[in-house]
């Protein structure tokens, strides 16, 4: 392993630790700003809102320390999270643990699967773009890039579950269990992100088809086609990759509103779903992974800009 | 055997001639050198030749090579020639070679998918092609930590591993500074000792001299003389090519020596060191200068010439040492005149507008404007255009009329004539010593060009040396010979 590899990893394990901290301690002073009586919530949660009376609150409350002094509660708080002990969810009764490692593994599925569509779509539709500027494929490619791009997935999911399952019948609107049921809420994600890609691939492509080497490569005896494969991938790959980093914000926020919206078992549901039901170890929990999903898909998206540019690797 | 035939070449773009029918033969190790002025059209015609034109611009006429009609055939087919029988060179190195891939797979990579030679030919080969190049361990770097000559010769090896023999060189040598110019034509003239033929397009009378062969003055698209290269060079026929030879910097007139050394020094500079990147550019430089008198910096490219000259102006901060300026002088007295005239003005804006916004920056008598565009050889009409639609000349000009109505102690010029043609680049030189003369205006000229700052400046200070640099008396016969 190079060194620079190394020198990422170690940052990255360090950039983690941070986001563990500030993740945690935001989700606890929100936790405790929402409105509404928390020690109700939790055992509305728990017991059914029909039989919450004033009982029930006190001795949830009593028995999650809810009445303690906030600093030192915070600080009971940060004692725990440093051990690794984020508690068990207060609706179900299960360690925060095992529920993460279920729903981790869906959302990772759809994530993934919404990366490397995004990556399927975006770049050789753009690449196509940049080879041909101004022509007609260029033109209705940037239309739909914005179109798509100005959507909240949230609207692309409701336009692709009305034309693939209500209209067309094709695909499932809602749940899991097959692969069928990944395609919609991994498109709905896709499709803003290959929005982004399409246009930064094409801009990529165009500069280098008009850059010198390109020509050069050309000009010594390659055709278009090896040209394009020796000089013109890698180098539009560059910025691509790169900027993939940037949409991961689109993507982790995408996956809260899209799960909820398909009704996929993944982190993003659950935490809206914690939420709701004021289950503050869930809630953490959830926030807590997918500040860390942000960290691990960064830090990905560094070893493939390593991978693809030679220059960033120190001889 | 190789030959080369161009019979009535013309380029047009929408039914605009940009270079004239204009014809040559060249047989098989026969070496033809254009020459020209930048923007006479002689690039055109390389990529006439090679098949490479943009598009909306068409050419007309025969080109012949080997007996074959490239005119007639598709786009496809004259790529196939590409390399393989036809060659270009490419102008700037750094830019021609892929920055993420080695250089030695750079090379590679001809053999093998262009020439056609299996994988480990191929390694072989660009091996050898390394060695014999003196680049034996710099086959794996990229093209971002080669020197500017080391990728001058892995771009040239990488143009000629597919083996062909007609090398069409445009402006190989733009931009260069001697010792690397003189480099290029080395290797030029070892592709024809190698039995190629060469057609090489140049502003640079010295490239012509040195490569030898038959000349052809160039000038709007018309070719004004023809010959061999010394007779061309020696006793040029044409009004033209007499201005073309003597605008050499080598050639020009000597100049009146000048010295005031009871002068207070405009500006002094004591033990400056200057580090980017963790590289020291330069270390403990000192230098003192008149009012008026005329300063040369030289140095490879690289080496903190513009650096240096951001530091005197005040524009960024010396690791160690000090600049001080005469006392009493506003900052905006010291100046700078930029390498790219286009690049140092807005585009969107009538040089007129341009002009009107400095005079009320400054609040300055817009009165003066009149007499100084007589002097620079401006004229009126001129103002009502826009930075693109004058030539570099008179952008240049401009650039220094601009300068000159804030009344400088102090020009820094950048390289300020490394954009313009050589006449153009002697009047726009002769212009401004006679300025800063008439004006005791200091001036620093930073260029590549030795001849250039030999003939114009009163002493010169070379960067790039680990020495510590010593001002020199300024007196002429401490110049470089």
């Amino acid at each position: 392993m190079s060194q620079a590899i190394v020198r990422l990893l170690v940052s990255r394990l360090l950039q983690a630790g941070l986001v563990a901290w500030a993740v945690g301690t935001l989700t606890f002073l929100l936790t405790r700003a929402l409105p509404g009586d928390m020690a109700y919530r939790i055992a509305a949660g728990r017991y059914g809102y029909e039989n919450v009376d004033r009982d029930a609150a006190q001795a949830v409350a009593s028995e999650l320390n809810l009445d303690s002094h906030p600093l030192s509660a915070y600080a009971h708080w940060l004692g725990d999270l440093l051990q690794g002990k984020l508690g068990h969810s207060l609706v179900s009764g299960e360690p925060v643990w095992q529920e993460l490692g279920h729903q981790l593994g869906h959302s990772l599925d759809l994530a993934l699967t919404a990366v490397v569509l995004a990556l399927l779509i975006g770049p050789p539709l753009g690449m196509l773009a940049g080879l041909r500027r101004g022509k007609a494929l260029d033109k209705a490619s940037l239309v739909a890039a914005t179109g798509l791009r100005s959507l909240p997935p949230f609207v692309i999911g409701l336009l692709l579950i009305m034309l693939f399952s209500v209209t067309l019948g094709w695909l499932p609107a809602a749940g899991h269990g097959t692969a069928a049921h990944l395609w919609l809420p991994a498109l709905s994600l896709a499709l803003g992100l290959a929005a982004v890609s399409a246009r930064v691939s094409r801009n990529a492509m165009a500069r280098v088809a008009s850059a010198p080497f390109y020509a050069f490569a050309m000009t010594k005896g390659l055709s278009p086609q090896r040209t394009f494969w020796r000089h013109g991938l890698r180098n539009v790959g560059v910025p691509v990759v790169a900027y993939l980093g940037v949409q991961l914000i689109y993507l982790i926020e995408g996956v809260v509103v899209v799960e909820s919206l398909f009704a996929w078992p993944g982190i993003g549901h659950a935490l809206v779903h914690a939420l709701v039901a004021r289950d503050v170890p869930m809630v953490q929990g959830t926030a807590l992974a997918m500040g860390l999903l942000f960290v691990a898909l960064n830090t990905l998206v560094d070893l493939a800009c390593l991978a693809i540019d030679p220059r960033r690797r120190p001889a | 055997m190789t030959s080369l035939h161009v019979d009535r070449l013309s380029v047009s773009a929408n039914d605009q001639v940009l270079v004239a029918p204009f014809s040559f033969s060249l047989q098989a190790g026969q070496c033809l050198t254009l020459l020209g002025e930048t923007g006479a059209g002689k690039s055109l015609l390389a990529q006439a030749i090679m098949g490479t034109l943009p598009a909306g611009l068409t050419a007309q006429g025969q080109i012949t090579l080997d007996g074959e009609d490239l005119m007639a055939l598709t786009l496809p087919r004259r790529r196939a020639i590409w390399g393989r029988r036809l060659i270009l060179l490419p102008q700037e190195p750094w830019h021609a070679l892929d920055p993420l891939m080695t250089a030695e797979r750079q090379i590679q990579e001809t053999y093998r998918h262009a020439a056609g030679h299996d994988t480990e030919r191929a390694v072989r080969y660009a091996r050898q092609d390394l060695v014999s190049l003196g680049l034996d361990t710099a086959g794996a770097r990229l093209p971002g930590e080669l020197s500017g000559g080391m990728a001058q010769r892995v771009a040239f090896a990488a143009a000629r591993a597919a083996g062909g023999k007609m090398v069409i060189a445009d402006e190989p040598t733009k931009g260069l500074d001697s010792a690397r110019r003189d480099d290029v034509v080395a290797m030029l003239k070892q592709t024809l000792a190698e039995g190629g033929t060469l057609l090489t397009i140049t502003h640079d009378v010295e490239v012509a001299r040195q490569l030898g062969g038959r000349i052809m003055i160039l000038r709007n698209g018309d070719c004004i003389e023809a010959g061999p290269a010394d007779q061309v060079l020696q006793q040029p026929i044409s009004e033209y090519g007499r201005r073309l030879v003597a605008a050499e910097p080598s050639r020009w007139a000597p100049r009146r020596q000048y010295s005031r050394p009871d002068a207070p020094p405009v500006i002094e500079a004591t033990q400056l060191s200057k580090a980017r990147g963790g590289r020291t550019l330069f270390s403990e430089i000192s230098l003192s200068i008149a009012p008026g008198e005329i300063v040369g910096i030289s140095g490879p490219s690289g080496c903190g010439k513009s650096t240096l000259g951001d530091l005197l102006l005040g524009l960024s901060r010396p690791d160690r040492g000090q600049v001080r300026r005469a006392p009493g002088v506003a900052a905006r007295r010291f100046q700078k005149l930029y390498q790219d005239p286009p690049a140092a003005f807005a585009p969107h804006w009538t040089l007129d507008t341009l002009l009107k916004d400095l005079i009320r920056q400054h609040r300055l008598d817009a009165t003066r404007i009149p007499p100084l565009m007589d002097r620079l050889g401006l004229a009126n009409v001129l103002l009502d255009r826009y930075p693109s639609d004058v030539s570099g000349g008179e952008l240049q000009r401009f650039a220094l009329l601009r300068a000159l109505l804030l009344d400088p102690v102090m020009l820094f010029a950048d390289e300020p004539t490394s954009r313009l043609d050589p006449i153009t680049q002697q009047e726009t030189m002769a212009l401004l010593i006679e300025l800063a003369r008439e004006r005791e205006c200091a001036v620093m000229l930073v260029s590549h060009d030795e001849a250039l700052i030999r003939h114009s400046c009163d002493r010169c200070l070379s960067l790039g040396n680990a020495e510590p640099h010593r001002p020199v008396p300024s007196t002429a016969s401490s110049l470089p010979a």
